[in-house]
């Protein structure tokens, strides 16, 4: 163990809170102790991460684990971006989840894997190597398993085992790349803009190209990538509303973290740059893109269109670090960020009327803003950002996607990209807005019998539920008008890794 | 020469007596004894290896005083005693862990026949690792053949005859034609001794003549000693076998008896042969494919099984085939990372079966996988091991199933002609591996279906209990060191490879 302990306790707080939750028998009778245990571990869990990444400093070797491979923790600034991310929604949504869950059983089993995933996900983000990276990965895969698993209905059980094989197989695909390149170079830290150089691979170009085809469909498969997308509008809406919003709002990114770390900071853009890899990855994305939009606007189940939407979202972020442009790559970041806040905003609204109302469809959802007019507002300007409506941030990532795209030089690809984008923009508006549209102006033939009669009437969701949501869409709207100081953040990665 | 180096002998000795022993003595006694000689010999085992690392060299102990091209050998290195030790420690832990099932499986007045046969497989694995005596070692492949039949056999329902019968017969095959190999290998080199017979073999090669007999005499002998431990196409004993055995039983037949084989080939190769002469002879490439494919089918197999014990079985034969992949690389990393996984089959696998145990006794002793519905909420200590031992099959990091993954296939990308194959197979039996493991463990944490639940819950002894969660925790422990602290163990068997040329 050399180096900076301080970087170890954000990851192992969480997970000994969550195993304490777990074991003690305590909680289950006592909910006050499960909350302030929980609460305890979500707050520790951010303002270690907020120390580890003042001072992390050099990073921190714990062991080595063989000749080649030690297992390392660091603060780099992607590693520091996507690790508050994580504990600052983890935190958002837990708070929230302490009134949803009271309508959910054995809520014991779900704070504490919710907290042990958290740290999980905070040991990925700031590991320092590929392997200590792919140790977190398959962890995350096992522990946030029983949050998808967590009503034990038979629907969730058969879309837990299905998360499990795509995520398994895909993650041996990526495992198989990784073996590929622990024999080209010596240690696999990441080092911003690639540690393999032409002469590394000499003669083996190929061999590489194909390992790394084989990651990035690999690790694609956590952010719901084409071809192995299928899990994710199986999996995430079966789960309880806020294991829903954080498997789609920053689970799905770690997959992109990891298409991050290979890309840019182990192969190198620009081994990748014009080779059949690139081709392939951005006709998959873009593939994606398309795909999800489409199949969301046609899906009657809201946190089902929501999934769908993830998939179709995620690729935004993949294609923008498919075209290996440093502008691209700012917008992908920053979509990152964008699409967090406003997916977990979506499925936290999703959750909060399904505890409310029990309503789950799209139709049944007419006229809930007479109901609850302040949770279809945040709905309906979260909304406006994901299909990219200044001056919400989701403005902001599209531009620098599709300026990227066009200053690309990749071809046929710089203009289809935008041209899918602003497709799938509009397909974005057109499954998200009618909800707004309906929930708010209902038209005159509207008969507002049932929500009388289930006594419904101005009923919003408590201000435990309605906060975080609120949180979260100030944040989306935020960032969209006072982008300056975030977007020379990550210019300054995008600098680093070019 | 000092005490250490006595060693090897005595404690293949120790494991023989306590054999002899055991037969005047009742049940409990021969237990006591049984365990007390295993403890014994893998300490002795440990000195052995203590001496040997230090010393830096291998040495080699004469039985008798006839010198050597007459006398019987012994010999000792780096890689003996690390092997020893380790069988050693997977005995200990499986006899320890499937100790009440012994006893309920046993006939009472045959529980002593029992640990006669425990020594035996002891003292015959013991003499496989230590001897440099060709002979000697045939002697021991029969000992340790008609012990592995009473162990099938000790279990007196219909089935186990039938495995135990179909056992010897492919044993016997597999025995009979490494005895031609031998038999052939004299005539050609007039030795038996290992250390002669390489110079002999060595002075055949440079005269180029005996060409075609030396090349029957490798493929007899890798043939029959592939037989033995269970290689893809003669595999059909092992499901049987490893399914209906008492617990115990099953954990030292796929940990340990198997490996002994693939040690003897090993040294064979190395001691006797010599590596270039396998290598040249393209044998290696045969064992590879053979590897390949058994890798592969095993898995499918074990993807088609619904008897979780014939499911783990199955993965055996694939877990066979990986280790013959490493040794048909040819080239000394693929035998390094042949012989790592060895050890991480042999400490994995029986940590399989033992934790198995422990899901059947709460789910009704029912052969039906899906019968272990919730199992792991019943019994969770078993449960986590069963799981770790899923997982460290699997090959998920940090685990001792995932350092052989990574040894195989860096040792793959170093012969260029087979690397695309290894990598290949190693990956769609690591994704089948996946796909009936998981399902597995799924099944153990599945809420258990209401109507359908549990027939009657075996009762066990407090001692029973403990010494199962005991043996289910040392072997957690085994495999996580093997996973997190690989370094050692690698570095051992590269510089015990040495001592072998």
């Amino acid at each position: 163990m050399e180096g900076n302990v301080i970087l170890l306790l954000p990851v192992l707080f969480p997970i000994f809170m969550g195993i304490f939750v777990l074991a003690g028998k305590g909680f289950r009778t006592n909910r006050n102790a499960l909350i302030v245990a929980s609460l305890m571990g979500l707050a520790g869990g951010l303002i270690l991460t907020i120390l580890a990444v003042v001072g992390g400093g050099n990073g921190l070797k714990v062991w080595q684990l063989t000749e080649q491979v030690a297992v390392a923790f660091q603060v780099d600034r992607v590693g520091m971006l996507f690790a508050l991310l994580t504990a600052a929604v983890w935190l958002l949504v837990g708070i929230y989840g302490f009134t949803y869950m009271t309508h959910e059983e054995d809520e014991c089993r779900f704070f504490g894997y919710y907290l042990i995933v958290l740290g999980v996900l905070i040991g990925l983000d700031l590991s320092a190597n590929l392997i200590t990276f792919y140790v977190f990965y398959e962890l995350m895969t096992l522990t946030s398993l029983p949050l998808v698993l967590h009503e034990r209905t038979k629907e969730a059980v058969m879309a837990g085992l299905k998360y499990l094989f795509y995520s398994v197989a895909g993650a041996f695909m990526a495992l198989f790349g990784i073996f590929f390149l622990t024999t080209v170079c010596r240690d696999l830290s990441f080092t911003p803009g690639g540690i393999l150089s032409g002469e590394m691979v000499l003669g083996q170009e190929r061999l590489l190209l194909a390992a790394v085809c084989c990651m990035l469909i690999g690790f694609g498969t956590k952010a719901g990538m084409f071809p192995l997308h299928g899990w994710l509008p199986t999996a995430h809406p079966v789960a309880p509303a806020p294991a829903s919003a954080v498997l789609s709002g920053v689970i799905t990114k770690s997959g992109v973290l990891a298409l991050v770390r290979v890309v840019f900071y182990i192969v190198g853009p620009e081994l990748i740059r014009g080779t059949w890899v690139q081709t392939l990855w951005m006709t998959l994305t873009l593939l994606t893109v398309f795909m999800g939009s489409m199949l969301a606007y046609k899906e009657p189940v809201m946190k089902k269109r929501l999934a769908y939407s993830t998939v179709s979202q995620v690729s935004y972020i993949l294609f923008g670090l498919s075209l290996l442009d440093p502008t691209a790559f700012v917008g992908a970041l920053s979509h990152v960020v964008f699409h967090s806040l406003v997916k977990n905003a979506l499925f936290l609204s999703a959750g909060a009327v399904i505890f409310t109302t029990g309503w789950t469809r799209v139709r049944q959802m007419r006229g809930l803003g007479q109901v609850m007019p302040v949770l279809l507002g945040c709905y309906t300007v979260v909304s406006l950002s994901l299909v990219g409506i200044p001056p919400t941030s989701g403005f902001i990532s599209k531009w620098y996607l599709a300026q990227g795209a066009l200053s690309s030089g990749t071809g046929v690809f710089s203009w289809i990209g935008p041209a899918v984008l602003l497709i799938s923009a509009l397909l974005t508006a057109g499954y998200l807005l009618p909800l707004s549209i309906d929930g708010f102006l209902p038209g005159a033939d509207f008969d507002d019998k049932e929500i009388r009669e289930r006594g419904l009437k101005a009923k919003e969701p408590s201000l435990q539920m309605l906060g975080p949501v609120l949180i979260l869409t100030a944040g989306a709207l935020l960032f969209g008008c006072f982008p300056g100081p975030f977007l020379g953040f990550l210019r300054e990665i995008a600098g680093t890794v070019f | 020469m000092t005490l250490v180096q006595n060693l090897p002998f005595f404690s293949i000795v120790i494991a023989m007596f306590s054999g002899i022993i055991s037969s005047v003595l009742t049940g409990k006694q021969a237990r006591n004894v049984s365990i007390g000689a295993i403890v014994v010999t893998t300490f002795m085992s440990a000195a052995v290896l203590a001496f040997c690392l230090k010393t830096g060299e291998s040495y080699t102990y004469m039985m008798g005083h006839f010198p050597a091209p007459w006398g019987n050998e012994i010999r000792a290195g780096v890689l003996e005693g690390l092997t020893a030790l380790l069988f050693g420690v997977v005995m200990l832990l499986s006899v320890v862990g499937g100790m009440g099932h012994t006893f309920e499986d046993v006939e009472g007045s045959k529980l002593n026949l029992f640990f006669i046969v425990i020594d035996l497989m002891l003292s015959s694995l013991l003499a496989l690792i230590y001897t440099n005596d060709l002979f000697t070692a045939y002697v021991f492949v029969e000992i340790n053949t008609i012990a592995g039949c009473g162990l099938i056999m000790i279990r007196q329902v219909g089935r186990s005859f039938t495995s135990a019968i179909r056992y010897l017969m492919m044993s016997q095959l597999g025995s009979g034609l490494f005895l031609i190999g031998l038999t052939l290998l004299y005539d050609v080199t007039g030795h038996l001794l290992m250390s002669p017979a390489k110079e002999a073999v060595a002075a055949i090669e440079a005269s180029g003549s005996y060409e075609i007999p030396m090349l029957v005499i490798l493929a007899v002998i890798s043939v029959g000693l592939a037989i033995k431990s269970g290689l893809y196409p003669f595999h059909s004993w092992i499901p049987d076998t490893y399914g209906y055995a008492t617990p115990t039983a099953s954990a030292i037949l796929s940990g340990l008896v198997s490996k002994g084989y693939i040690f003897l080939l090993i040294k064979i190769f190395y001691r006797v042969i010599g590596r270039e002469n396998v290598i040249n002879s393209r044998i290696v490439n045969v064992l590879f494919l053979f590897g390949l494919v058994g890798m592969i089918m095993g898995s499918v197999r074990a993807m088609l099984e619904k008897d979780t014990r014939r499911m783990i079985a199955y993965s055996s034969v694939a877990q066979i085939g990986y280790i013959y992949l490493g040794l048909g690389l040819g080239t000394q990393d693929g035998v390094i990372a042949a012989i790592f996984h060895m050890f991480t089959h042999s400490a994995t696998k029986a940590l399989l079966f033992i934790s198995a145990v422990g899901l059947y006794e709460v789910s009704g002793d029912k052969k039906d996988y899906l019968s272990l519905r919730g199992a792991g909420y019943r019994n969770p200590l078993a449960g986590i091991g069963f799981t770790v031992g899923a997982l460290s099959m699997v090959g998920f990091p940090m685990l001792s199933g995932f350092i052989s993954k990574l040894l195989f296939a860096s040792s793959a990308l170093e012969s260029p002609h087979k690397m695309l194959p290894t990598l290949i197979g190693l990956a769609v039996s690591t994704v089948l591996n996946a796909v009936y493991f998981l399902r597995l463990v799924t099944t153990l944490y599945s809420p258990a279906t209401a109507g359908a639940l549990v027939g009657e819950v075996r009762k066990r002894t407090r001692a029973a209990h403990w010494m199962l969660g005991g043996a289910t925790c040392c072997f957690i422990l085994l495999n996580l060191i093997l996973g997190s602290f690989s370094q050692p163990v690698v570095r051992a068997i590269a510089e015990g490879l040495a001592m072998f040329e």
